[in-house]
Parts: C-alpha cells; structure tokens; sequence
C-alpha cells in the first residue's frame, strides 16, 4: 500500500467512475446468469445430463426406506405379477389342442365294462361329436383295431 | 462231368417244384383281392374321442355296409371313401352284443357274396382285406386258428373265429374272404401282438341284419334259463338246466331245474358252451322247441322267446340319445319259426 500514495488512489478511483456497467446491467444480471447457466448445461452430451439429473432426483428421495425390506419384497412381487400376465397373455389357443395327447383306441372302453347278468354290453351314454372343426386337420385320425371285444357273455344263458 | 451236374440239376428242378405252390397261392390271393377290393371302403367318423377311421364292405348293390362296432358304433358323422369320392353315410344299425354296425350309403354299390363260415374249419386259408392305418387297402393271407367261445375267461356271445391274419390298425370291420371269394367273417379285434385277430362269422352278422329287415331292430331273444355241467351224461348231452328264472318263456313252457338239455331250435347241445351258439340266433318271437332228457324220458316244449333284458335294456337307452336311429317294430311282420333240420313235436 505504501507504493501508492493517496494521489495515486485518488487517480485510480477517478478513472473508475469511467467504468461504469451499461445501463440495465444491474436489472438483467439474474436472466443473464440463468442463460449462461443453461446454454454451460447444453454444452454436455444428453446421457450425462440424463444421469445427472437421475442423481439429483435420486439423491432427493430418502433411499434408506426405498432399500427397505418391505419395499423390495413389494417390488419383485409385482415383477413376477407383470411378467406371469405377459406369458399367459401371449400362449396361443391353438397350441392347446396341438398338445392335446391322442385318445388311444384301448382308451374307449376303459370303464365302459359291465358283467352285470344276463349279459355284459357296453353302454353308449356319451352324445357324438358334431364339431368336427375343433379338430386340427394335421391331427391323424384314430385308426381303429380294439384289442378286447365290445361285450362278453357273462353267464350260460338262453 | 455228367455225374457232376446231376446234383446241381436235382436241386434246380426241385426248387422250380417248391416255387409253383407258392406262385399258385400268391396269384390266387391276387385274384381275390383284385375281385374283393373295390367292395372294400375306408370308413371315416368321429366320436367323443377324436376322429376315427376303420374298415367296412358293401354287402348287397344297394350300399349297405357291414363294419365292426367299434368303427361305425358309437360314432357320427360318418362318410366312406368309394370310388375316389368320399360319401356321407348314415347308421343303420348299431348291436354291442354282436359288435357289429351297418352303415348305409345312398349309391349303387359293388358287394361281397356270403359265404359259410361253418364249412371251414382249422388251417382253412382265409384273405382279410382291410385299410391300415393311413395306407391303400391291403390283402393279407392267413389260416383260421380255432372256433373259440371263450377268451381270457369270458364267453363270447357267439363262436367267434380265430384267425392267423396279421392285422393292424384300422382294419377293424375288415372282410375275412375265403379262397372263393365269399365273405365268412367280420374282423372285430386283435390279439395282444396283433399276429392274430378274431372275427365275427358273417351267419352273426347276417341275423343282425334279418332281425333289420325283419323288425326294423335287433331283436335278441332269450328263454331265461341257467345252464351248468351236469355231472353224468345222458343221451350224449351234459348240459343241465339249473334255474328257471320268473316271469320268463321258460317258467311258462314246462322245463325243470335238472332237465338235460338235449337241442334248442335247430341247434343240438352236448355241453353248456353249445347253447352260446344256440341262444345268439334266437330272435324275440321265435317259437323256439327246446328238447331235454328227464330221468329216462325225452320231452320237447315250445316256448316263445322274449326280448333279452340287456337287449331291451341297450335299446331303451337308444331310443332316448337318438330317437329317430331305431325303426319300430312293424305291425304286419309276424315273427317266423326257425326252419328245423328235424322238427321235433310237442311231447307232454
């Protein structure tokens, strides 16, 4: 301080008053310093402000109580709720039918046996089909030779 | 040298010799299977199940078509494959007790004659022509293996032939021809390795269709008596009536629990399993003369058969799943005696 003297000083502050800000510099200062704000922001590339944020939000929330127990168990139950309705909302009706085992011939007796006296038969108590188109044209047919007879005689009667 | 062809030559001539009894079988099988063929059908349907396909046979020129129950029984919608055209046909006639069906379709058709079974006997060859699986008809030559009443412990309803035709699926309601062409059985089920099959001689299936044409339904009759093995025989027959049931033809004509049962209708009896064959060809409403041996006396009755409780019982439940699939009875068509080889007459 001792290398300037008070004239110098004096000097100095005068050609201050020269420098003076222009006018409406005061009033603009605060939307001035957002845009410049904004347009250092834009300089970064998209993802880094994306991350940016997330962090900003994520730090704004109490993580504590998001990573609690309850919460998680929450969270995966609804996981597995979504992605259950997605799979059998998309399994095709079709498919069923395609999977369907083939009845094998043995197969239509099976229960249909009665030995009551005087004489066994096998009793048709089921209606015949009239659909036929619930049936899959690549599905063969069931090529009929049964292994057992239809009735039996169940005693020497006449 | 000479000495050294000798050998040569009597293998040679004697191989020739071995191959004419095989050419001759095989150009005969030929012959029958060109002949048969094209009165042999595919038959489709479908049932509870899935859909089905089997094999029939026209029986007559006007489209009627025996099958195996299991094939054209309990299915609907059935069609037959004739001519390269497929066909709609209808049921017919549907009897459990039998096992077979006959389907009809609505078209001239080409048929198979009826020959007997009864005039063969075992080793007899017989051709079964059938479709298997999804393939073009197809022969198949074999021997008849026995006449068989029973199998794995049961009775069948009537003698049922054996036969060593290998069959496969889709076969069932195949015609089993004999060496002359004529049809002595109906191909109704296989053996466990189906190396074999039984077949319904085509006389059961022809009284299903009489009892068709005669009543408009199948119409099996019974008596309503028990049979047992007698311990003696007399008069050549071991068969003795046990029980008389009530209320039956039976209880009504005069024969006793103890009776030796001699013939029924024109069928003779010499030991219980005869009466199967016996009883399967009586029709309600045949007057049916029963002759029996009691003590030392031969005594014959007439009795008139009723319709066989399981019968009425299969019928009742047809009539109320399809109602317009069994034909009433008509009332202009009086039941017909049995033709009797020897007419025996009423004794007591």
């Amino acid at each position: 301080m001792e290398e300037f003297d008070n004239n110098e000083i004096g000097r100095l502050l005068r050609l201050k008053r020269y420098e003076q800000p222009p006018p409406g510099y005061f009033e603009n200062f605060l939307h001035e310093f957002h845009r410049r704000q904004r347009d250092e922001l834009l300089r970064q590339p998209l993802w880094k402000i994306a991350l940016g944020r997330a962090q900003d939000f994520m730090m704004s929330l109490n993580v504590a109580r998001i990573a609690s127990y309850p919460v998680a168990v929450t969270a995966v139950l609804l996981c597995a709720a979504v992605i259950s309705l997605k799979i059998y909302q998309t399994t095709p009706a079709p498919n069923v039918a395609r999977l369907s085992p083939i009845v094998p011939a043995q197969q239509t007796t099976e229960g249909g046996w009665s030995l009551a006296a005087p004489v066994s038969t096998r009793i048709t108590v089921s209606q015949p089909r009239t659909h036929l188109s619930t049936h899959r044209t690549t599905t063969p047919p069931r090529y009929v030779l049964d292994s057992m007879p239809v009735s039996y005689e169940s005693s020497l009667r006449f | 040298m000479r000495w050294f062809l000798i050998p040569f030559l009597a293998v040679a001539l004697s191989a020739r010799a071995e191959d004419q009894p095989a050419s001759a079988i095989s150009h005969e099988v030929k012959d029958i299977f060109d002949h048969c063929k094209r009165a042999v059908v595919k038959i489709h349907g479908a049932d509870e199940h899935s859909e089905l396909s089997g094999t029939g046979f026209f029986i007559d020129p006007t489209g009627t078509i025996y099958t195996a129950y299991s094939v054209g029984g309990e299915g609907s919608n059935f069609t037959i494959e004739f001519d390269g055209k497929r066909l709609p046909a209808r049921q017919l006639v549907t009897d459990v007790r039998s096992g077979i069906a006959i389907l009809k379709v609505d078209a001239a058709s080409p048929s198979l004659p009826v020959g007997k079974s009864e005039n063969m006997e075992v080793t007899t060859p017989v051709i079964a022509i059938g479709y298997p699986l999804d393939l073009p008809e197809t022969p198949s030559l074999g021997l008849i293996g026995g006449f068989d009443r029973k199998y794995l412990g049961y009775y069948f309803h009537t003698t049922h032939l054996r036969v060593n035709v290998a069959t496969q699926r889709g076969e069932a309601g195949a015609p089993l021809l004999n060496m002359k062409g004529e049809v002595v059985g109906i191909v109704a089920f296989t053996l466990e390795n189906n190396s074999s099959c039984y077949a319904l001689p085509i006389e059961a299936a022809e009284k299903i269709r009489s009892d068709f044409l005669r009543f408009g339904e199948v119409r099996h009759g019974w008596i309503g008596a028990n049979l047992m093995q007698a311990l003696d025989t007399k008069a050549g027959s071991s068969a003795e009536v046990t029980e008389i049931l009530d209320n039956t033809p039976a209880a009504n004509c005069g024969i006793h629990p103890g009776d030796i049962l001699l013939q029924v209708g024109r069928r003779e009896i010499h030991q219980p399993d005869d009466i199967i064959d016996a009883s399967f060809f009586i029709s309600a409403g045949d007057n049916v003369p029963i002759t029996v041996m009691r003590g030392d006396e031969r005594l014959t009755f007439n009795a008139q058969a009723e319709l066989h409780p399981t019968t009425e019982q299969v019928q009742r439940i047809q009539r109320l799943q399809h109602p317009l699939m069994i034909a009433q009875p008509g009332t202009n068509q009086p039941s017909l005696p049995l033709s009797l080889e020897k007419a025996p007459e009423r004794t007591p």
